[in-house]
């Protein structure tokens, strides 16, 4: 970068909004946002989980409406009415939330909103694939098929494929909302080349993130929303992360995230896997390694390197196709997730709204959900009981809610996932398998979490963390192993912990598959 | 937790009752204003016989739509539920003619043999479908062709009567004007309510009706659930059946037909969503009563069968779009 554009303040901005402001029934989800967007600068929108980016966000592609307030669009007003007006001043989005046709191929998927047709108005397949090719190559995805359905690809390639998507248009205006919260460091990587790449042909991209690492590396200027307000805009380089964080939360950061774990008290083996093999692994001699009480151990490695598999066959939400446990040095076979949630483990999944919450249920209702027992006698459910053990393991954890009658549809993403882990503490494990616990969460609600499963390693509950961002899994882990095409890499004790060393074994196995 | 927090609580609870309830009222609301409606605008409405008979119509649909609400709730559909009626029906009107049976033998004999036959077909229908993950639609489609076929083929086509005279005079008879085939339906009424609301199994099933993952994950066995479902609804068809021969005193291998559409769309204006997970069986008490108020009014109102039943038709239509308007409405 040899001249920041932020720093010439005449140059006149493409997007500007002043005192925008949007309430949902009694609501206050924005309360004058003032934000402008120049040509050519990647412009971070930061805060906390509802600070009020996502409802920015959705004004400026047309799905809702705003309330008051003025937005410029390269010198005109600028109020779209439907998704289709936003798309034609230039505006794209790239959803947090995937908007794929699961069942359509990639390239229908890519060139949905122009589908490429010869003169009897028929798709013109070949050009469809072509240009669908293109596209992906361009973002460095020379490795997925065109013709293949959406469903069949893992969740970093779908946004990968949405990115793409998006990319297509020819944007003046590019919103990416937390584009890298279901990529490895790979796929990252090649992301922020595309964003400087489109950045060079002027156009202006916003992006909202909760990595403050992000926003510093590849930002020219931030923003800060709190509470439905921008509370700070500044040039990159004129501050820090620890101001920012300031900002977000209103008060500085606990210290928690600082916070070290002392010494590693491993105690007795919990689990053993010997050769466990999920079915979808290629990796014919399986998985081995001991888990102990007292332990947080991490599990690294990019996504489609066997992780989420490897905590599923333990749980047996997939049977594996061979390989034993042996749980408190006794062989053990679960045939589904009820034996193993028997033998006293939980299993905190990645999704959250498709496998751990029951968003339209009572949040009473989702915490009692695996162990219903406790609440009920001869059938019959005991809805005081259900209640009050809700409203405890609510304190234990900080849950902030309104009451336990609410559908957990009414909390924010940390809370949410405090519930799920509300649900598996209510059932008193032994033994904890987490799959990306602070997806999607706040920073203050992230180090609320740790702090919390440090408190429950320290208690003696075995834990499995598996992770994407290294930063999570070196605060809080004892151990790491570090996962590659379904198979452990290496491992990592504590102090030996670093990103590169981390990176060098997840990309140990691609490195000899490129040279092929 | 400090004062701001223990009043905000307050609010949030008596604000989500309000909105259970409300759903619920809304249904009864429409009720209710039907009635006014056919009160004031035809003379023999509010008529103790009529009533009565109104109570006769609604309870079959009823007994149906209490088994349906059970499926539904699971995300699933049994199409199979007229038919069904049918082959039980002549199952038991088999057992109740035979010979050298006394008539109260005859009669449980009958009742059991009915049960027995809907939980037949209920476990198939469960089983099929949750075994090979088969949609519901298209296993108890099947079962429809299946159920008819065998009816007909038992009988050879042929309407059995001549039950015993205490069989079809109970079918008949009334306590202060309600009849006592009602009061059953209202006591499954109360069974499936009790069900639903008070027991760990109707809790997994409202659980295994909006995300059946997590309910598979925090350790149910959604197998077990689906099978039951289907096989509660299978034996409401069972009862179903003996009500209906009790009331006519006929069992035909013909009879049923389309009985199915009317329990999906006495649940389906009582609230209960199609895809599952959230619903009552209260509101179905109300959905099932409203068909039965709207068919009886309609036609005191001296309109042709034609009418009415496009008439019905929008009023479908109507519950659930109004239904999409009170969910946008709960949401907030």
């Amino acid at each position: 970068m040899n001249e920041s554009p932020s720093t010439d303040m005449s140059i006149k901005p493409l997007l500007e909004l002043s005192g925008v402001a949007k309430r949902f029934g009694g609501v206050v989800a924005l309360n004058g946002v003032s934000f402008n967007l120049r040509a050519g600068e990647v412009h971070a929108l930061v805060g906390e989980n509802g600070a009020g980016k996502s409802t920015l966000i959705k004004i400026l592609c047309g799905i809702i409406r705003r309330d008051a307030g003025t937005i410029v669009l390269g010198g005109t007003p600028y109020d779209p009415q439907t998704p289709g007006d936003a798309k034609a001043a230039g505006i794209q989005v790239v959803h947090q939330e995937f908007n794929l046709l699961p069942y359509l191929s990639v390239a229908e998927n890519i060139c949905f909103e122009d589908l490429p047709r010869n003169r009897f108005g028929i798709v013109d397949r070949r050009s469809l694939h072509e240009r669908a090719r293109k596209a992906l190559d361009a973002i460095g995805l020379a490795d997925v098929d065109v013709r293949r359905p959406v469903a069949s690809l893992g969740v970093a390639h779908r946004q990968l494929v949405e990115i793409a998507r998006a990319l297509m248009g020819e944007s003046r205006i590019l919103i990416l909302d937390e584009p890298t919260a279901t990529l490895t460091a790979r796929e990252t990587k090649r992301l922020f080349a595309i964003i400087a790449a489109l950045k060079a042909k002027d156009v202006a991209i916003a992006f909202v993130s909760h990595h403050l690492n992000e926003v510093f590396a590849i930002c020219d200027r931030v923003t800060v929303l709190r509470n439905g307000q921008s509370v700070m805009t500044s040039d990159i380089l004129a501050t820090n992360p620890d101001q920012l964080v300031g900002h977000m939360v209103g008060r500085q950061l606990a210290a928690a995230m600082a916070a070290t774990r002392e010494v590693d008290k491993s105690g007795r083996t919990a689990l053993s896997l010997h050769n466990l093999r999920h079915p979808a692994s290629p990796n014919e001699s399986g998985i081995s390694f001991d888990l102990h009480y007292g332990e947080m151990l991490g599990i690294a490695g990019l996504v489609g390197s066997g992780r989420t598999e490897l905590l599923r066959s333990i749980f047996a939400a997939d049977l594996p196709k061979s390989g034993l446990l042996e749980r408190d040095g006794k062989k053990v076979f679960y045939r589904n997730p009820k034996n193993a949630i028997r033998d006293g483990i939980g299993f905190v999944t990645e999704d959250r709204k498709e496998e751990g919450l029951i968003l339209n249920m009572p949040i009473a209702a989702n915490v009692t959900l695996a162990n219903l027992k406790a609440v009920s006698r001869y059938g019959l459910l005991k809805k005081h009981g259900e209640i009050a053990l809700t409203q405890q393991l609510g304190s234990d954890i900080k849950l902030k809610y309104g009451h336990p009658q609410d559908n957990a549809s009414t909390l924010s993403g940390g809370n949410q996932q405090k519930v799920v882990l509300a649900k598996w503490l209510a059932n008193n494990p032994r033994i904890l398998l987490l799959d990306e616990p602070t997806r999607g969460v706040d920073v203050g609600a992230k180090a609320e979490i740790y702090a919390l499963l440090r408190g429950l390693a320290d208690k003696g509950l075995a834990l499995l963390v598996v992770s994407s961002e290294l930063p999570e899994l070196i605060t809080l882990c004892d151990r790491i192993l570090v996962m590659s095409n379904h198979r452990i890499a290496g491992e990592l004790p504590r102090k030996d912990f670093s990103e590169e060393r981390i990176l060098h074994f997840a990309y140990k196995d691609e490195r000899s598959h490129e040279h092929q | 937790m400090n004062t701001s927090d223990v009043s905000q609580t307050g609010q949030t609870r008596i604000a989500t009752t309000t909105k259970t309830v409300l759903r619920e009222a809304g249904i009864g609301i429409a009720l209710i204003v039907l009635i006014l409606v056919f009160s004031m605008t035809t003379q023999h409405f509010l008529t103790a016989s009529n009533v009565t008979n109104i109570l006769t119509q609604v309870t079959i649909n009823l007994i149906l739509s209490i088994g349906m609400t059970f499926v539904i709730l699971i995300g699933g559909i049994d199409l199979s539920v007229g038919s069904v009626l049918a082959f039980c029906a002549v199952v038991a009107g088999t057992v109740m003619t035979l010979p050298g049976l006394d008539p109260s033998t005859a009669v449980i004999l009958a009742t059991l043999s009915a049960v027995a036959g809907g939980i037949f077909f209920g476990l198939l229908n469960g089983f099929i479908s949750a075994y090979w993950a088969i949609p519901s639609f298209i296993v108890t489609l099947g079962t429809l062709n299946i159920a008819r076929g065998a009816a007909l083929q038992v009988t050879n086509a042929s309407t059995i009567y001549s039950f015993p005279a205490s069989f079809n005079a109970f079918g008949s008879q009334t306590l202060y004007g309600i009849p006592l085939l009602f009061l059953i339906a209202l006591v499954l009424v109360g069974i499936g309510w009790f069900v639903l609301t008070k027991t760990v199994f109707g809790r997994v099933l409202y659980g295994i009706g909006n995300n059946e993952e997590a309910a598979r994950l925090a350790g149910h066995n959604v197998f077990f659930y689906k099978i039951a479902a289907f096989t509660i609804c299978g034996g409401a068809v069972g009862i179903g059946a003996i009500v209906y021969m009790a009331r006519l005193n006929i069992a035909s291998p013909i009879i049923g037909i389309g009985f199915e559409l009317n329990a999906i769309a006495a649940v389906i204006i009582g609230g209960t969503s199609l895809s599952g997970g959230r619903g009552s069986i209260i509101g179905t008490l109300l959905g099932a009563c409203i068909i039965g108020v709207l068919a009886n009014g309609l036609i005191l109102l001296g309109l042709s069968d034609f009418m009415r039943q496009m008439i019905t038709g929008f009023v479908i239509i109507i519950a659930v779009v109004l239904d999409k308007y009170r969910e946008r409405l709960t949401k907030v």
